[in-house]
C-alpha cells in the first residue's frame, strides 16, 4: 500500500481535531496553547501535502510564513500566561473568573 | 499591472512601521517626553492617511490591481480602509492618551502596539491572499492581545488579555486551517487573476467539493469570531470590559473595521461566484448576532458589557447589509465608519466616568452624571442615541442603508427581526440615560472621583459627535460615493 498525500490530509484533519478538542477540553492555559499549536500544525501538513499533490511550491512557502507568525504568537502568549501565573500562581482557566455577566 | 513590483502599494503599512521603529529608537537613545511620542505617531498615521488619500484618488472606481505577485490588492476599497483606519488610530491614542502617559517610559511601547494594529488592519483590508490576509491578522490581534492586558497592575486586564488570547489563537487557527484546506481543493491561496481562487470558483467544475465547502466554512467562522457575531462572540464581553478604559474604544472600533474589510472582500470578490451557497449562512449568523447581542445586552449592569453586546448586535446589522453582496458594501462601510466612531467616544465617556485604567463601568458610577458632568453625559446621550438607530444620527441613515440592501437582496424575514431587535434595543440605551440623568448616587456610594478629560479625549468627542449629526442629517452625499468606488 502506497501513502498518498490524501493520508497526509487525513492525518492533518485528525491533529486538527486533537487540538480543537485539547482546547476546548482541557483548564491549564498551557495546555490549551499548545492545542493551539496543534491545529497551526494540522494546517501546515495540509499545505505541504496538498502542495506536493498538486505539484506547486504555494504549499511550502505559506509554511515558512506560518512558522513566523507562530513563532511570535508563541512569544506573546507565553508572555500573557507568566504574567497571569505570576499573580495567582495557577495557570488554569477555571481560576479566572472574575469577569462574568 | 499583475506581478509587477511596487512598494507604493504598501507604503501605508510601510509608513507606520517605520513610524514604529523610529518611535522605539528615539525612546531608548533619547527618553523623551510624552510630546515627542505625539509627534511621531502623529506624523506616522498621517503618512498613512495621506497615501491612502492618494490611492483613493488614483483608484477609486477602478478595477482591483494586484501586487507583489498577487500578494496586495490596491483599489478603492483598500484605500478607504486605510481613510477609516489610521484616523481611527488616532482619535484612539488621543482617547488613550492620559493612559500612556501614565504609564511611564512603557507609553511608547503603548503607542507603537496601537500604530501596529492599525498597519495590521489595513494590510487585512488590503489582502489579495489569504496568506498575506493571515499575516495582517496576526499583526492586528497580536497587538491587541498586548493593549488589552497592558495595565499589568490590575487584575481583570490579564484575565482579559489571556481570554482573548487564546480564544484569538483559536480562531487564528480555525481561519488557517481553513486556509489551507481552500488550498488543497483549488491550489490557490491568491484571490484574484488566472488561477485564483474566485477563477477557479467562477469555473463549472469543482474537483473535492467536501474539502472546499470545508475549508471555506472554517475560513468564515474564524472571521466571524474576529468580528464577535453569534454565536462566536463569548470573547467580547470579558474582553471589552476587563481592557483598561482607554483602549476599550479603539480595540472595539479597530477589529470591526479590520474584521469586516476582510469579511466583505472575502465574500464578495472570492466567492462571489457562488453567493446563493454563503448568503443564507450570513443571513442567519446576522439573525442569531442581533438578537443574541440584543437580548443579553438587556440584563447587563455594567456600561462596557452592555456596549459589548451592543457591539454583538451591531455586527449583526453589518452584516444584514453582507446578504447583499457587492451592492450591500457600500452601505457596509457606511454602517461601520459611523459605528465606529460612535463606539469610540461611547468608551471615551467610559474611561472618564469610571477611569482610564479601570476594567468595569458599574450602572452606578453612572447615576447623576447628567448633573455632575452635563457636557460628558450629552455627548454619551448622543452616541447611545445613534446606536439606538434614533433619526438624525448617523445611527439611523445606517440602519435605513444596510435593511435597504438587505430588503432589494429578499431577505424581508432578517430585516423584521433586525427591526425588531432595533426597538427591543432601545430599551438597554434608553436605561443608561435614565441613569445619566434621572437616576442619583446612592447614599455613601463609592463614586470614581469626578470624571477627568484630557484635551485629547475632548476632541475625540467632538469629532464623534460631530460625524453622527452630520452624516445623521445629510448621509446622502458620503453614502453615494461609497456605493460608487467600491467594484472590488
Amino acid at each position: 500500500m502506497t501513502v498518498t498525500a490524501g493520508w497526509y490530509l487525513a492525518l492533518a484533519a485528525v491533529l486538527f481535531v486533537v487540538g480543537a478538542s485539547g482546547l476546548l477540553l482541557r483548564r491549564n492555559a498551557l495546555v490549551m496553547f499548545m492545542s493551539v499549536e496543534i491545529m497551526l500544525n494540522a494546517a501546515n501538513l495540509s499545505f505541504v501535502a496538498a502542495g506536493r499533490q498538486l505539484g506547486v511550491l504555494d504549499g511550502q512557502a505559506a509554511v515558512f510564513f506560518v512558522m513566523v507568525v507562530a513563532a511570535a504568537e508563541v512569544v506573546v502568549g507565553l508572555a500573557i500566561i507568566v504574567t497571569v501565573f505570576r499573580r495567582r500562581a495557577t495557570a488554569s482557566v477555571d481560576d479566572l473568573a472574575g469577569l462574568k455577566g | 499591472m499583475n506581478g509587477s513590483l511596487t512598494f507604493l502599494s504598501v507604503a501605508p503599512e510601510i509608513a507606520l512601521a517605520a513610524a514604529v521603529v523610529l518611535l522605539l529608537l528615539v525612546e531608548v537613545t533619547f527618553k523623551p517626553r510624552a510630546w515627542a511620542w505625539a509627534v511621531v505617531a502623529g506624523a506616522g498615521l498621517a503618512a498613512g492617511t495621506a497615501l491612502s488619500a492618494w490611492q483613493w484618488v488614483a483608484h477609486r472606481g477602478a478595477d482591483t490591481g494586484t501586487f507583489w505577485n498577487g500578494m496586495i490588492a490596491v483599489d478603492g476599497f483598500a484605500a478607504l480602509a486605510g481613510l477609516l483606519v489610521f484616523p481611527l488610530a488616532g482619535l484612539g491614542l488621543m482617547s488613550a492618551w492620559r493612559l500612556a502617559a501614565s504609564q511611564g517610559r512603557r507609553g511608547a511601547e503603548f503607542i507603537a502596539l496601537v500604530l501596529l494594529a492599525a498597519a495590521g488592519a489595513h494590510l487585512m483590508a488590503a489582502a489579495a491572499d489569504f496568506i498575506m490576509l493571515f499575516i495582517g491578522l496576526e499583526v492586528f490581534s497580536l497587538s491587541l492581545y498586548v493593549l488589552a492586558g497592558f495595565t499589568r497592575e490590575r487584575v481583570d486586564a490579564d484575565e482579559a488579555s489571556l481570554k482573548y488570547f487564546l480564544l484569538g489563537a483559536f480562531a487564528s487557527a480555525v481561519f488557517l486551517y481553513g486556509v489551507a484546506l481552500v488550498f488543497a481543493a483549488t491550489g490557490s491561496t491568491t484571490f484574484y487573476g488566472d488561477g485564483g481562487i474566485a477563477d477557479y470558483l467562477a469555473g463549472t467544475v469543482i474537483f473535492r467539493p467536501g474539502v472546499l465547502l470545508a475549508g471555506l466554512a472554517l475560513l468564515l467562522v474564524g472571521l466571524a469570531f474576529k468580528v464577535s457575531a453569534a454565536p462566536f462572540h463569548v470573547w467580547a464581553p470579558d474582553v471589552y470590559q476587563g481592557a483598561p478604559g482607554g483602549v476599550t474604544g479603539f480595540l472595539a472600533a479597530a477589529a470591526k473595521v479590520a474584521g469586516f474589510a476582510a469579511l466583505a472582500r472575502v465574500l464578495t470578490a472570492v466567492l462571489g461566484a457562488r453567493a446563493d451557497d454563503w448568503v443564507p449562512a450570513v443571513a442567519v449568523l446576522a439573525a442569531a448576532s442581533v438578537v443574541v447581542g440584543t437580548l443579553l445586552a438587556i440584563v447587563q449592569d455594567d456600561v462596557k458589557r452592555l456596549l459589548a453586546y451592543s457591539s454583538v448586535a451591531h455586527a449583526g446589522f453589518i452584516l444584514t447589509a453582507l446578504v447583499a453582496g457587492r451592492g450591500g458594501v457600500g452601505d457596509m462601510w457606511f454602517y461601520l465608519a459611523t459605528y465606529a466612531v460612535q463606539v469610540l467616544g461611547a468608551f471615551t465617556v467610559a474611561a472618564a466616568v469610571s477611569g482610564d485604567r479601570a476594567g468595569r463601568s458599574p450602572l452606578a458610577h453612572w447615576a447623576g452624571l447628567g448633573r455632575r458632568a452635563p457636557w460628558l453625559a450629552a455627548a454619551m446621550t448622543l452616541m447611545l442615541l445613534a446606536m439606538a438607530g434614533i433619526p438624525l444620527t448617523a445611527g439611523f441613515a445606517g440602519k435605513v442603508a444596510v435593511f435597504r440592501a438587505a430588503i432589494d437582496a429578499g431577505y424581508l424575514w432578517l430585516v423584521i427581526v433586525a427591526v425588531l431587535a432595533t426597538v427591543a434595543g432601545l430599551f438597554f440605551y434608553l436605561r443608561v440615560i435614565v441613569a445619566m440623568y434621572l437616576a442619583s448616587p446612592e447614599e455613601g456610594a463609592s463614586l470614581p472621583a469626578s470624571p477627568a478629560v484630557g484635551w485629547g479625549a475632548r476632541f475625540v468627542l467632538a469629532v464623534a459627535a460631530a460625524a453622527t449629526l452630520v452624516f445623521g442629517i445629510a448621509p446622502w452625499p458620503l453614502l453615494e460615493v461609497l456605493r460608487d468606488a467600491l467594484p472590488l
